[in-house]
C-alpha cells in the first residue's frame, strides 16, 4: 500500500442529489474525485496526503455526457478530456478550440481518465480547458443542497487554486452557447516538452466576429500569466470596431501583456512570460481571423 | 479506514477483495497479486511505467485508486502473451532492440497495445503521440516507436491471412 495516501474514507454516491448530502455531510473533509489525476499525484514533499479526508467518487453520477441541447452544447464535469476531443462538434469552427486545448492538455494516457470538471475545479492559473470556453463564453452550472446556480466561467475563479465552489457544491455541467455568427477561434499554448506535468508557461485563446470590415465581438483569454486565468479586456476593446490589420492586432496583443501578471518561477522568468503573451496574443488572433475569413 | 469490497477481472481472471480508500491500482496488481510486471516510477503520471489497459483504453495505474477500478477489466503486461507465444509488439520490442534496462517496457507496450488494438494502421506521428506519455531514460525512442510500427504491421498481416 502507498504510504503517503492515508484517506479516511471513500463514498461512492448514485447520483448528484447524494453527493451533494455526502459534501454537506463532510464539509471541508470531503475531496470528490473523478478521474484522480489531479488528486493523486505523489509529489516531493506530498506526505500524508489526505489525512482525515474523505474522498467522494463522482464517476457513477452520470455526469459524463456531452449532448447538443436547443441553445447550447452540454457537458458533463465528469467527460473525460479525450471524449470531448472525440466529439464531431468540436472538430468544427468556432468549437474547435476546445479540440485544440485538449490535444495540448498533458498525454493521451492522461486524457483518458483526466475530466473537464477536474481541470476546472483544480482552479489551476494554467488549466488549458478553462481558456476556450472563456472564448466561447461558457456557463458553469453548479449544484448545492439549497439550489442550483448558473455563473459565466469568468466569475468561477476567484483566486490561484481557489474557485467560487463552497464545500457543499459540485460542479454539474458545462454550456457552451451555440454560435449564431460565423466566428474565428484559437488555442495556443507555449509549453517546454509535451509530457505529463508540462504546465503551460503561457496559454491562449482567442474568439472573433465581424461586422463589415470590422471586428465585431473579440474575446481573448490568458492563462498561466496571473492567479487565474481571466479576460484580457482592454485588449478586447481595443479591436472592437476596428479594421483587424496588423496594427490593430499588434496594439491588442501588447495591452494583453499589459493586463498579465506572472510570476517568476522555475518554468521561465516573468518577463519572458509577459514577452511570449505578446507573441501568443497576436498569432492566436491572426489565426482566429484567418480561420473566420475560411 | 474502512474497507471496501471490490470486483475486478485482471488478466481475464476474477477477482474479488477489500481495499482500503488509500491502495492505488498499482499497489494491488503488484502486491496483492503479484503482477510486477506493471512498473511503478515516478508515482505522478509522468513517466508512464505504470501503463495498463483498463476496459480498452491505457491508463495510468499509479493515478487510479483500486476502488475505482471497482467492476473494470484490466489488462497488464502479464496478459498479453498467449501460453508461450509472445504477442507480436513484445517480438517487435526484442527485434528491434528496443529493451534496454526494461523497466519502461510494459508500460511502453501496453501504450502501444492500445492504440494498435484501435487503429492497424498508425502513422509515425500517431505512434509517438500514443507513447508521449512514456519515459524511456536509456534505449531513446526511436527503437520504440519503430517496435510499435512494426508490430502494427505484423498484426495487420494476421488480419488479413
Amino acid at each position: 500500500m502507498n504510504v503517503a495516501l492515508k484517506y479516511e474514507g471513500y463514498h461512492r454516491p448514485g447520483d448528484v442529489d447524494q453527493t451533494v448530502d455526502i459534501l454537506t455531510k463532510y464539509g471541508n473533509k470531503a475531496l470528490v474525485i473523478a478521474g484522480g489525476t489531479d488528486v493523486l499525484p505523489q509529489r516531493p514533499g506530498r506526505n500524508n496526503v489526505g489525512i482525515g479526508k474523505h474522498l467522494v467518487d463522482i464517476a457513477h453520477i452520470g455526469l459524463d455526457y456531452i449532448k447538443e441541447g436547443k441553445d447550447c452544447i452540454h457537458i458533463g464535469a465528469a467527460a473525460t478530456i479525450n471524449s470531448i476531443g472525440a466529439f464531431p462538434l468540436f472538430s468544427k469552427m468556432p468549437y474547435r478550440v476546445l479540440s485544440e486545448a485538449v490535444a495540448c492538455h498533458s498525454t493521451q494516457t492522461i486524457r483518458n481518465r483526466a475530466t473537464i470538471g477536474g481541470n476546472l475545479c483544480n482552479a489551476s492559473p494554467c488549466a488549458d480547458l478553462a481558456l476556450p470556453l472563456f472564448a466561447l463564453d461558457a456557463r458553469l452550472v453548479i449544484k448545492g443542497p439549497k439550489r442550483e446556480r448558473q455563473i459565466p466561467i469568468q466569475d468561477f475563479y476567484i483566486g490561484a487554486n481557489l474557485s467560487a465552489l463552497d464545500n457543499n457544491e459540485i460542479l454539474v455541467e458545462i454550456c457552451i452557447p451555440f454560435c449564431e455568427q460565423k466566428a474565428g477561434t484559437s488555442f495556443l499554448k507555449l509549453g517546454r516538452q509535451h509530457t505529463a506535468i508540462d504546465m503551460a508557461l503561457v496559454n491562449v485563446a482567442t474568439f472573433f466576429t465581424m461586422n463589415g470590415q470590422c471586428c465585431d465581438t473579440v474575446r481573448i483569454a490568458l492563462g498561466s500569466v496571473g492567479p487565474v486565468p481571466f479576460r484580457a479586456k482592454k485588449a478586447e476593446s481595443i479591436l472592437a470596431g476596428k479594421l483587424p490589420d496588423k496594427e490593430n492586432i499588434q496594439r491588442a496583443a501588447k495591452a494583453a501583456a499589459e493586463a498579465s501578471a506572472p510570476l517568476d518561477d522555475i518554468r521561465a522568468t516573468a518577463a519572458y512570460r509577459k514577452k511570449m503573451v505578446v507573441i501568443l496574443v497576436r498569432q492566436a488572433l491572426e489565426n482566429s481571423f484567418r480561420r473566420y475569413e475560411v | 479506514m474502512k474497507k471496501i469490497n471490490i470486483k475486478l477481472t485482471v488478466n481475464g481472471e476474477q477477482h474479488e477483495m477489500a481495499v482500503a480508500p488509500a491502495e492505488r491500482l498499482v499497489d494491488v496488481l503488484r502486491e496483492r497479486l503479484g503482477l510486477t510486471g506493471t512498473k511503478e516510477g515516478c508515482g505522478e503520471g509522468e513517466c508512464g511505467a505504470c501503463t495498463i489497459n483498463m476496459n480498452g483504453q491505457a491508463m495510468l495505474s499509479c493515478l487510479m485508486l483500486a476502488v475505482q477500478a471497482d467492476g473494470a477489466t484490466i489488462l497488464t503486461i502479464e496478459g498479453l502473451q498467449n501460453g508461450l507465444d509472445l504477442h507480436p509488439l513484445q517480438t517487435a520490442f526484442l527485434s528491434e532492440s528496443a529493451v534496454q534496462c526494461g523497466y519502461c517496457t510494459p508500460g511502453m507496450i501496453m501504450a502501444g497495445h492500445a492504440l494498435i488494438e484501435q487503429d492497424r494502421n498508425p502513422d509515425e506521428t500517431k505512434v509517438k503521440t500514443c507513447l508521449a506519455n512514456n519515459l524511456c531514460r536509456c534505449t531513446g525512442y526511436e527503437q520504440p516507436v519503430k517496435a510499435v510500427l512494426k508490430a502494427a504491421r505484423e498484426m495487420r498481416r494476421e488480419t488479413d491471412v
